[in-house]
């Protein structure tokens, strides 16, 4: 979809997003500000902005990272990933207000510059109680801003998709980074073991999700296939695939998605060119294989975008006989017209 | 899913079994951000009722001591047998600054050491648990009388106290009596660190037996100061070995050379607030 990046534009799907981020958001700034003054009244206005933008930033870095597991676990799920992105800037956006106002609190006004102060004011590296947690913060956040920064989809073809994910990976090391900058820094100095038992759950919640999903992933990719006819490989039944719909197929740890369109059947690289969602997951739209995640298409016969669009994945060929599909792993250059497999009824 | 429920976000209306899965996950997450947000909210330790008088100046007039610490002498009255009594008040500078370079320049500007002179001077108060401080800052023009000639002659009551072994805390008092809420252990750590380096005297706060909190001025072995060998000590448990001598209403604890060490561990939470930074006294004063 490189010839225009407007061409999903602001649909009513993004729109209800956005009113559910700033809802959740204004929601629970509001109770946090409100609670604590009327509970705790003495509290200073920097430190209700500190308090209440850090946690409610972690409590939305810990929704951004459910949301992939989750959506691989169960499909419904998918329209949280449609504009996981605006979560996203969100919660840097809210980390970005944490930082600042703890920067200029905690190190403007003094004898260095508050940016210099912050790496030489507590220099304990090697004291796990003295540590200086607030640097592991500033680096979380500065991985949170370069994602911020190059999470529209112009990063994402300049950079080019491989280069892009990676660089979205390093979120993990940015989560390990906030933990440890909670459990170093404020955990500290609290009397109430809330916090910790929520990062706790956090993490564990996090832990348990990955790990579903990617066992799931592994049982799919597993799949053995006995039977081989010329390169060919028997996969299933030709019934077992709805029409509009596919299946993915693990051969030679390539995923290629078998999707069935009309009275054919067609086989395209299961990885969407946009972020990698699994084409064989997505449906068959006007004409179109159309991604699940953000709506990316490409044409069953030869998994080229519709023009204007350029993006091309591999095909392979299908053949079959009698009740069964058959497919070749060997895959065809991008964008190479395949003619699919006929389905006589 | 089957094939009808699929839905994605450019589509103008999603299959109702899907929208309605998608309100619960909304409804799902609102209680979420409930959930976390008053919990997180009411179990937050409770902030100090300490005070700054932000953009607020108030005249105080007393005298000035350079020693121990730079603070004004504010005279309060007579007690029952007819003898002056003052309150010490430690001078502080603006932002992460102590008081001395302000009260060197006004000096240099009058060519005489201000020292066991009378001055009024207007500045931002602060205080907190029996201490008061005040905040000078160039740019509020402080001093705004100093007679020329020392006056009362007083000299500060003056005890010997004996060799003390304490665990504390060593505070940064302008952060902890007034500014910041929490101004004193692991996450206002930097920020004390920066105001002990930009010349703020250093409090040891102690809490005794009973739990009641002790404060403490610190000066080395020989009565200089030694804000750049606490560096590595502020804002967490320590133990220090010193000599303890009253000046009035503060004490003023020499730290023997080399006594000061790292008590505290690492913590996932306290079971009492006396804990946090103080543990407990090896040896009180009160
Ligand atoms: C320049 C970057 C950062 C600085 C200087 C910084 C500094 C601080 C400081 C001083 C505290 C203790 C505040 C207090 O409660 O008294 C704190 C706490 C915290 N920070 Fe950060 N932080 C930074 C980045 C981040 C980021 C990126 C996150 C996560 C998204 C984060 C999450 C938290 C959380 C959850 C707490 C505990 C709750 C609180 O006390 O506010 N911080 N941080
Ligand atoms: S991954 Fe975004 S549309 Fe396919």
């Amino acid at each position: 979809m490189s010839a225009s990046y407007t061409a999903v534009g602001w649909n009513r799907q993004k729109k209800i997003y956005d009113w559910v981020i700033a809802g959740l958001c204004t929601a629970y700034l509001t109770l946090f500000a409100l609670l604590t003054l009327i509970f705790n009244d003495q509290v200073t206005l920097e430190t209700l902005i500190i308090r209440s933008t850090s946690t409610l930033a972690v409590l939305l870095l810990h929704i951004i990272l459910a949301i992939g597991p989750l959506c691989r676990l169960n499909n419904k799920c998918l329209p949280l990933l449609y504009n996981r992105r605006h979560l996203g800037v969100t919660m840097f956006s809210m980390a970005l207000i944490h930082g600042v106002f703890s920067l200029f609190q905690f190190h403007a006004l003094g004898n260095v510059n508050p940016l210099v102060s912050l790496f030489i004011s507590n220099t304990n590296y090697s004291s796990l109680p003295a540590f200086p947690f607030q640097a592991l913060g500033f680096f979380a956040l500065f991985i949170f801003f370069v994602m911020a920064v190059t999470s529209h989809d112009f990063w994402l073809h300049n950079l080019s998709p491989g280069i892009w994910k990676t660089l979205h990976m390093f979120v993990y090391l940015a989560y390990f980074l906030v933990v440890m900058h909670v459990m170093l820094g404020v955990i500290q100095y609290e009397n109430n073991p809330v916090l910790v038992i929520m990062i706790f759950t956090g993490m564990a919640a996090l832990t348990v999700l990955h790990l579903r999903a990617a066992f799931r992933e592994h049982r799919t990719d597993s799949q053995q296939f006995s039977k081989q006819l010329e390169g060919f490989v028997c996969v299933c039944d030709v019934q077992d695939i709805e029409n509009g719909r596919a299946k993915i197929f693990c051969i030679d740890k390539e995923r290629i998605a078998v999707y069935r369109h009309e009275d054919r059947m067609y086989a395209i690289h299961n990885v969407c060119k946009h972020q990698g969602g699994p084409l064989g997951e997505g449906k068959i739209i006007d004409g179109c294989i159309t991604c699940p995640w953000h709506g990316y298409q490409y044409l069953p016969q030869n998994g080229q975008s519709p023009p204007p669009f350029k993006e091309k994945v591999s095909t392979y060929d299908v053949k079959l006989i009698e009740n069964k599909v058959w497919l070749n792993p060997i895959p065809f250059a991008e964008g190479t017209e395949r003619e699919g497999a006929l389905i006589k009824n | 899913m089957n094939n009808s429920e699929f839905y994605i976000g450019w589509q103008p209306q999603a299959p109702e079994r899907l929208a309605k899965h998608s309100q619960s996950i909304v409804i799902i997450l609102f209680l979420l951000i409930a959930g976390v947000g008053t919990s997180l909210a009411l179990l937050q330790k409770r902030f100090s009722t300490a005070r700054f008088e932000f953009g607020q100046l108030t005249e105080v007039k007393g005298i000035y001591q350079s020693f121990p610490v730079p603070a004004l002498k504010v005279f309060t009255g007579n007690d029952a047998f007819g003898n002056s009594s003052f309150i010490t008040m430690p001078l502080v500078g603006y932002g992460k600054s102590g008081a001395e370079g302000v009260i060197a320049q006004l000096e240099k500007n009058y060519r005489f050491s201000f020292d066991n002179h009378e001055i009024t001077v207007k500045g931002t108060l602060l205080y907190s648990d029996g201490k008061t401080l005040l905040q000078i800052d160039q740019h509020d023009h402080p001093l705004v009388k100093v007679r020329e000639a020392p006056v009362y002659g007083r000299k500060a009551t003056i005890a010997e106290l004996g060799t003390v072994k304490l665990t504390g805390e060593v505070l940064d008092p302008k952060c902890y009596f007034g500014v910041m809420k929490p101004g004193h252990g692991k996450p206002h750590r930097d920020c004390a660190i920066r105001c002990i380096e930009g010349g703020m005297s250093p409090v040891f706060y102690v809490r005794n037996k009973n739990g009641e909190a002790n404060y403490y001025l610190l000066l080395d072995e020989a009565g200089t100061k030694m804000n750049s060998e606490l560096k590595d000590y502020i804002a967490e448990p320590v133990w220090l070995e010193a000599r303890a001598v009253q000046y009035d209403d503060w004490i003023v604890l020499y730290v023997r050379r080399g006594s000061i060490r790292r008590t505290g561990g690492l913590s996932w939470f306290k079971v009492k607030d006396g804990d946090i930074s103080c543990g407990k006294p090896n040896g009180s004063l009160e």
